[in-house]
């Protein structure tokens, strides 16, 4: 990993390189609300600050969007023309995500690029790089801590490309791959060596960002994965939890690590087209058999079910960690009350 | 709500934090309100018919057949030979023009909107209660501070999250939550008392005391309660008032009016009964412009699938008999179907206008997709229409329409000031300072012996909906309804029927025969038919039960007999 100094006031102009050869995605404000946009040429004062803002909507959404079309098709004189959408020519970046969401990127590669290639996926991710900002400040619901999603990143457990720390008036910039060092090589004359008492400084921080952290609502989540791992969680808590639960889908929708699809198909006339679109584990339709007989009927048992695969150490073994960055999304998203936190508080009293 | 899109098309929602309703929380309808509007189900260009076929043709002849035959109806049999039906569907300002047309170029009194047999007696009752318009009767973030929240049909929290999560905060902070259905077998652990009442009967119990645990009848009427129903669901405005009028033994104390809640599943109802779209003076619901003696000859149906809305075979008759149907509308529906002109409009999302929920918020609708192939709006249609019957029609602006209504409307007045509107939350309409004066009770419902058949129209509104239609996710969530009765499994057992076989249904006006499916919420000794399941419903219900209040028409609970084939 390689470490250099970029000066706040050099920010910008590094952004405005990048744009160059690359589509810039910046947190921007939308009456009040942030999504990630095209950088137009202006950064939110929290990202100059050094501290990125967490949109409601994760940015999974650029690699895997709530609805993408498959192909389409058209009829011809005899023939049937399939058409696949273009890979995006140009390359992007993102600048100012959350370590949480990058984290949460990291899981969704997992579960498109590894096992199986997802051709849509990967078409979205390749070009992609992510610039990461260490988290000084916790957002109202944030229990990363809880959950190894932040607020600082370590190149042992995420393969992140860029991490910017804020040091006052400097970012303390950390390059982990190849990506990341190509951004860094546009100018390299805007970055310096760090000082001797750099790495120092650095610790102090990530120390002061765990210390703010600490403060936020926190989770048992060892509690909750051992009774879910072995399935001593009485029948009675999930009934109770899924009956605060709506059917509404938006904790998954709003997830990082939610990975879950389904297909339709449209078509009128001699046109149409597949397309996909994010499902959720919440509804009853996701696991109904066409006989009409579901399997999870139940709501308890979507939501144990839900809760299984995030935090069962049957998972974790395979895929590496816990499916939650604790972003906390899923408490804002949630009407019943029964985000991440809440439900593994109540697994913790049984 | 934001709606992104790629430039081209819609690919996914988001709800504002920010906003005072949702607080970023949606149902699931809301999660997936964009999927139907990529549907290729659009209609693109006016039709008209010609034989048995409908026909795609260019606006001005699309125009000058429909205005040959309203002019037709309107020369022979005069302008009440002509119903207009405006929907929950359409904004505001589209229902105020299509009310202003409707008296002022037409001349007709026949106007009422698709809601009539799905919210409008909820509607009438609430009329008569605030003797007239009555704003907004409580906001949802509101319902948290309520001590007692009494809340009439499950479906209330769990298709109307905002709802839900006040209900929720509510229980957390300590309330008493009550849920009455009939058709509930278990509540949940939220709720304090499960009672299992229709309105009607709730109403009489709560009146005389009987049946209900004294704590229930204590607290419902301790000042500060939230009432909460799904407007769809009350069968009559005698139940509701009666129901009210229970509630509000104090009601000359202004504090002692409940906060009340009439949910809807569509976008608009209360702002399109506020936009008076209902019967002017002589005028003719829905239900009698389909009477058999209705002298109504043609319809202009705006905005809705109004066949959808029918619960008689006799409704659907008179209306396969009409001389003249205009439907304008935005997916090829049934109704669409049958008309003899259909003209394209916009989706809401292509639409600038205001909405009035639930509450009575008004807020602002801004269009973010450009109009897809010929549609036209609304406000375009009515204006070449008057053109061409030799009137004049002028096409406002939006924000010149919401003057005229600001001017038309008292509890309106507000709606006029664009920064207002322009505000995350829009304009909640002011409450009413009235006195409950009417007392109503309908007769309680006897005591069945047997089955109690329920005919509610809880599922059809949804499941045959195009916003449902059009959606995958919402397609399977929502499964159509099969021609089928819902039985407890334990009845079902106990006179050894099976799913899927035939079981004759016998009441004192009818029988049929009928399959059977087993569903473990519906309570022992129930049987569940919806409401659009007009054929088998009055096979057994006869004549459906006249609501003179709201003047339409329901099917009553009734007391049924079963046996195995």
């Amino acid at each position: 990993m390689e470490q250099v100094v970029l000066h706040k006031r050099d920010l910008k102009h590094w952004v405005d390189l990048i744009q160059g050869g690359s589509q810039v995605f910046v947190p921007s404000r939308v009456s009040g609300e942030i999504f990630f946009l095209p950088y137009a040429g202006q950064l939110e004062s929290d990202l100059l600050r050094g501290n990125a803002a967490l949109p409601y909507l994760p940015p999974k959404d650029l690699v895997f969007p709530q609805s993408e079309t498959l192909f389409s098709f058209t009829r011809g004189a005899g023939d049937i023309d399939f058409s696949v959408p273009e890979k995006p020519s140009e390359k992007r970046v993102f600048l100012g995500i959350r370590s949480c969401d990058t984290v949460g990127l990291h899981w969704l590669d997992h579960f498109y690029l590894s096992n199986f290639r997802d051709l849509y996926y990967q078409n979205r991710r390749d070009p992609l790089t992510l610039i990461t900002i260490a988290c000084n400040q916790p957002m109202k619901n944030c229990f990363c801590i809880c959950c190894e999603g932040g607020p600082f990143l370590h190149p042992e457990t995420t393969a992140f490309d860029l991490q910017l720390i804020d040091l006052e008036d400097h970012y303390l910039v950390e390059s982990n791959s190849e990506k990341g060092k190509a951004l860094l090589d546009l100018n390299r004359n805007l970055f310096s060596q760090p000082d001797p008492g750099i790495v120092e400084a650095r610790d102090q921080e990530e120390q002061k960002s765990h210390t703010r952290f600490l403060k936020e609502p926190t989770s048992y989540m060892s509690a909750a994965i051992r009774g879910i791992t072995s399935n001593s969680v009485p029948p009675e808590v999930w009934t109770e939890l899924g009956e605060r639960c709506f059917d509404d889908g938006g904790c998954t929708f709003v997830c990082p690590c939610c990975s879950c699809f389904g297909v339709g198909y449209t078509a009128k006339g001699e046109t149409g087209c597949h397309y996909r679109f994010w499902d959720s584990c919440d509804y009853s339709g996701f696991t109904r058999e066409v006989s009409g007989h579901n399997p999870r009927a139940e709501k308890g048992e979507r939501f144990k079910r839900r809760f299984f695969h995030k935090l069962s150490y049957h998972y974790v073994k395979r895929d590496g960690r816990i499916g939650c960055v604790g972003c906390g999304r899923c408490i804002t998203a949630c009407p019943g009350e029964v985000g991440m936190p809440a439900v593994v508080e109540r697994l913790r009293r049984g | 709500m934001f709606i992104r899109s790629d430039g081209k098309e819609a690919f996914g929602c988001l709800p504002m934090t920010l906003h005072p309703v949702s607080e970023g929380r949606l149902c699931h309808r809301g999660w997936n309100r964009f999927q139907n509007l990529r549907s290729l189900n659009r209609l693109s260009l006016p039709l008209v018919r010609e034989g048995s076929n409908l026909k795609q043709v260019a606006w001005p002849e699309a125009l000058q057949k429909t205005t040959e035959k309203i002019s037709q109806l309107l020369s022979r049999h005069g302008p009440q030979s002509v119903g207009v039906i405006g929907s929950p569907w359409l904004t505001n300002e589209d229902n105020f023009r299509i009310a202003r047309f409707s008296c002022d170029i037409l001349g007709t009194s026949h106007l009422d909107g698709s809601y009539r047999f799905s919210g409008a007696s909820a509607l009438t009752a609430l009329d008569r209660l605030f003797s007239g318009s009555f704003g907004s009767l409580g906001s949802i973030p509101a319902i948290a501070q309520s001590p007692t929240i009494l809340v009439i049909g499950k479906e209330s929290c769990r298709d109307f999250s905002p709802v839900g999560s006040r209900l929720i905060k509510a229980f957390l902070h300590g309330s008493t939550l009550v849920l009455a259905d009939p058709l509930c077998t278990r509540k949940e652990h939220f709720f304090k008392h499960l009672l299992s009442y229709p309105i009607q009967n709730l109403a009489t119990a709560l009146k005389n005391k009987e049946g209900l645990p004294p704590e229930v009848s204590t607290r419902l009427l301790e000042p500060g309660l939230a009432l909460i129903f799904l407007a769809d669901q009350v069968d009559s405005a005698s139940s509701l008032l009666s129901l009210l009028h229970s509630l509000s033994p104090q009601s000359a104390v202004e504090s002692h009016l409940p906060l009340v809640l009439p949910l809807s599943r569509s976008p608009n109802l209360k702002g399109a009964w506020d936009m008076g779209i209902r019967p002017g003076a002589g005028g003719s619901t829905l239900h009698e412009m389909l009477g058999e003696e209705s002298e109504v000859k043609g319809l202009l149906i705006f905005g809705d699938d109004l066949l959808n809305h029918l619960v008689t075979s006799s409704m659907l008759a008179k209306f396969k008999s009409l001389e003249f149907v205009l439907v304008a509308d935005r997916f090829f529906t049934d109704t669409a179907r049958r008309a003899h002109s259909v003209f394209p409009i916009p989706l809401l999302a292509e639409t600038e206008g205001t909405l009035t929920n639930s509450e009575g918020r008004v807020q602002k609708l801004r269009p973010f997709l450009d109009p897809q192939g010929e549609n036209r709006s609304v406000a375009h249609i009515l204006h070449d229409l008057s053109r061409l019957l030799g009137k004049d029609f002028p096409v406002l602006s939006e924000p010149e329409m919401r003057k005229e209504i600001s001017k038309n409307f008292f509890t309106y007045r507000l709606v006029a000031s664009e920064s207002e509107l322009e505000k995350i939350g829009g304009i909640l309409l002011p409450s009413p300072t009235a006195q409950l004066t009417l007392d109503i009770l309908q007769p309680p419902e006897q005591a069945p012996e047997g089955y109690r058949l329920l005919v509610p129209n809880t599922l059809y509104a949804w499941n045959r909906n195009q916003m449902i239609h059009e959606s995958p996710v919402l397609r399977i969530e929502y499964p159509s309804d099969r021609p089928a009765v819902r039985m407890n499994p334990l009845d079902a057992r106990e006179l050894k029927i099976r799913m899927g076989e035939k079981i004759r249904i016998r009441s004192d006006r009818g029988e049929t025969q009928i399959p059977v499916e087993l569903d473990e919420t519906i309570p022992s000794k129930v049987l569940m038919i919806p409401s659009h399941l007009a054929e088998l419903v009055e096979s057994l219900a006869g004549k459906a039960v006249h609501d003179g209040a709201a003047r339409t028409v329901f099917f009553p609970n009734l007391s049924v007999s079963v046996e195995k084939i």
